[in-house]
């Protein structure tokens, strides 16, 4: 088993954010989180990164235990995380949030090729190298987010909501993204408000309410789903699929 | 904000060495030369105030450092009989001995938690200087020897000892430089800015502001020791949390986004303009303390963000603070 989260549980002070939340995720996938504010998807990323404490189960990666594991640790064993809201670090340049990315790793040189292959995968990103984070439009700061994730060499990429607040190219920018890295053999878990687009890129996907998965599946199958259709694709049901 | 040219940065950083190093041809006014070295000691602690802010941590037990620094080498030297050129780095690594074990407890915990932990560190220190008379009790320890002569050079004169300090505090600048400049200068302004982020990005917290803790110790602590054998005289209250403010005040006062300058500009401040305007002890405070409010209320940046707030010296030489020099940076854009 590749990754698996084993009915955990998550509280904010008295508020219940996950309760019994279990997913497996297989090596290479895609899987989309959906659900709507406050569902508990964001939750369920930090509790894998472990940037929120979790009790009444546990998470497996790889074999390992990720119950108290610090996130810097978690980083370290293949999982990075791209925070929702396009986090960069605004008063440092682009190059130097992209180096921050590969912290861990000593080896210079692979770090150099990696960044080349970066600037080449996001060349907007190698135009702008020597400005300042903070200086980047939206669409910009996060490829930059989802940039530097990747100069940790990843094997698993926790994207939360990276369309959030683009323009309708952008986002179809950052699909065209998000597969690339799949593509590369990175596994990828998506939290997307846009459920449509998240179900037409992922191979399956876990529907998340009020802390609870509700629902789980094939992603083409969800897609079809007279219930998800109606909660959350909205009316248009003569779409293909 | 403005990258400087590290070309002029370094011509004008070799002009006010070579000043300073000719500094006791000019005068030979004894009380200038001790405020000099003064200020030099108390650019020490502000560099080590600073370094923690670096990291985002706000500490107000500097002067409890330095006092560690202090009272380990006069002891080593009056009670052990230890060299004094022994004894300086020993006081160091002792004062960062100390910094690591209250680090691993109070570290953690940043923000207003850290503020007060520190004072309280700072309040214990003097207390226990204070109360053993192991340490020379509240009359402090007295007679402490000046540091050892090498060969002819004697360090009974305040040029001699200004030449030490000096030496003291350009290694001091350049290892502070060397870290900020590095991975981990890199990793601590990560944190600064946005720790949670950081810990996504693999950066461990907990360490690095632990290291940075140490380190600013041992700073402080080697200004500690080079003051105990130039003042010669210890008391307890010289490293009250009353000096820990001041030390503060140096870093804000200079900038506190310039981890280096900042706390030269503002510990020369400090230390020359009150005496300048011969302003008597028990006012000193109060004007200090009067100016800093306008301070953050007017200039939160600090005298060093002058320049960019009024669109001046946009690519002039004030306009660099370490963080904002990476060196590796430049490296990397070279290649396509």
């Amino acid at each position: 088993m590749f990754l698996q989260v084993n009915n955990i549980s998550v509280r904010y002070g008295k508020a219940e954010a996950l309760r019994n939340v279990s997913m497996r995720v297989d090596k290479g996938e895609i899987v989309s989180l959906i659900g709507s504010n406050g569902a508990g998807k964001t939750t369920t990323l930090r509790s894998i990164s472990g940037l929120v404490p979790y009790y009444g189960g546990e998470i497996v990666f790889q074999g390992r235990r990720l119950n108290g594991v610090a996130p810097h640790e978690i980083v370290g064993m293949g999982i990075a995380h791209v925070p929702e809201g396009r986090r960069v670090f605004s008063s440092m340049t682009v190059t130097e949030n992209l180096e921050l990315g590969a912290y861990l790793r000593n080896d210079r040189a692979s770090v150099t090729r990696d960044l080349d292959r970066i600037y080449t995968s996001f060349p907007v990103l190698n135009n702008r190298a020597r400005q300042k984070a903070g200086s980047l439009s939206g669409g910009e700061q996060q490829m930059l987010a989802i940039a530097r994730a990747l100069m940790a060499s990843p094997t698993v990429l926790l994207l939360d909501e990276p369309s959030l607040g683009l323009s309708p190219k952008l986002v179809r920018e950052v699909a065209r993204i998000v597969l690339d890295i799949n593509g590369q053999g990175v596994t990828i878990i998506l939290i997307e408000q846009n459920a449509r687009m998240a179900l037409r890129l992922s191979h399956r996907a876990y529907i998340l309410e009020l802390g609870q998965i509700i629902l789980e599946g094939n992603a083409k199958e969800l897609i079809n789903d007279e219930k998800v259709k109606k909660a959350y694709l909205g009316s248009t049901q003569g779409e293909k699929s | 904000m403005n990258r400087g040219n590290p070309k002029k940065v370094l011509i004008i950083l070799g002009c006010v060495c070579l000043l300073l190093a000719f500094l006791p041809v000019f005068t030979d006014s004894r009380y200038f030369m001790h405020l000099v070295i003064m200020t030099c000691v108390n650019i020490m602690l502000g560099l080590s105030f600073s370094m923690l802010f670096s990291t985002g941590l706000i500490t107000m037990g500097a002067a409890g450092f330095w006092g560690i620094g202090a009272y380990t080498s006069a002891l080593l030297v009056l009670k052990a009989g230890l060299s004094f050129w022994i004894a300086l780095p020993l006081a160091a690594l002792m004062t960062a001995l100390v910094a690591f074990v209250v680090g691993i407890v109070i570290v953690r915990a940043p923000g207003v938690a850290f503020i007060i932990q520190t004072m309280v560190v700072n309040m214990i220190l003097v207390q226990v200087f204070g109360h053993f008379e192991f340490f020379g009790g509240w009359a402090g320890l007295l007679d402490i020897p000046a540091p050892n002569p090498i060969g002819p050079i004697t360090f009974t004169s305040k040029t001699a000892n200004y030449y030490l300090i000096l030496v003291l505090l350009l290694v001091n600048i350049l290892g502070f430089y060397a870290l900020y400049t590095s991975r981990v200068g890199r990793a601590w302004s990560a944190i600064r800015l946005n720790a949670r982020l950081a810990e996504t990005l693999s950066v461990d917290i907990f360490r690095y502001r632990l290291a940075a803790f140490m380190i600013s110790a041992a700073g402080a602590g080697l200004a500690g020791s080079f003051y105990a054998h130039y003042f010669q005289t210890l008391e307890p209250n010289m490293f009250n949390v009353f000096k820990s403010i001041y030390v503060q005040i140096y870093s804000i006062l200079g900038g506190l986004n310039f981890y280096i300058l900042g706390p030269v500009i503002g510990a020369a401040i400090i230390t020359f303009v009150p005496e300048l305007l011969r302003v008597g002890k028990e006012i000193e405070p109060i004007m200090t303390g009067t100016v800093l409010i306008f301070l953050v209320i007017f200039l939160p940046g600090g005298i060093l963000s002058l320049p960019e707030r009024i669109g001046f010296f946009r690519n002039g030489p004030m306009a660099s603070s370490p963080e904002k020099v990476p060196v590796e940076t430049e490296k990397k854009e070279g290649a396509p």
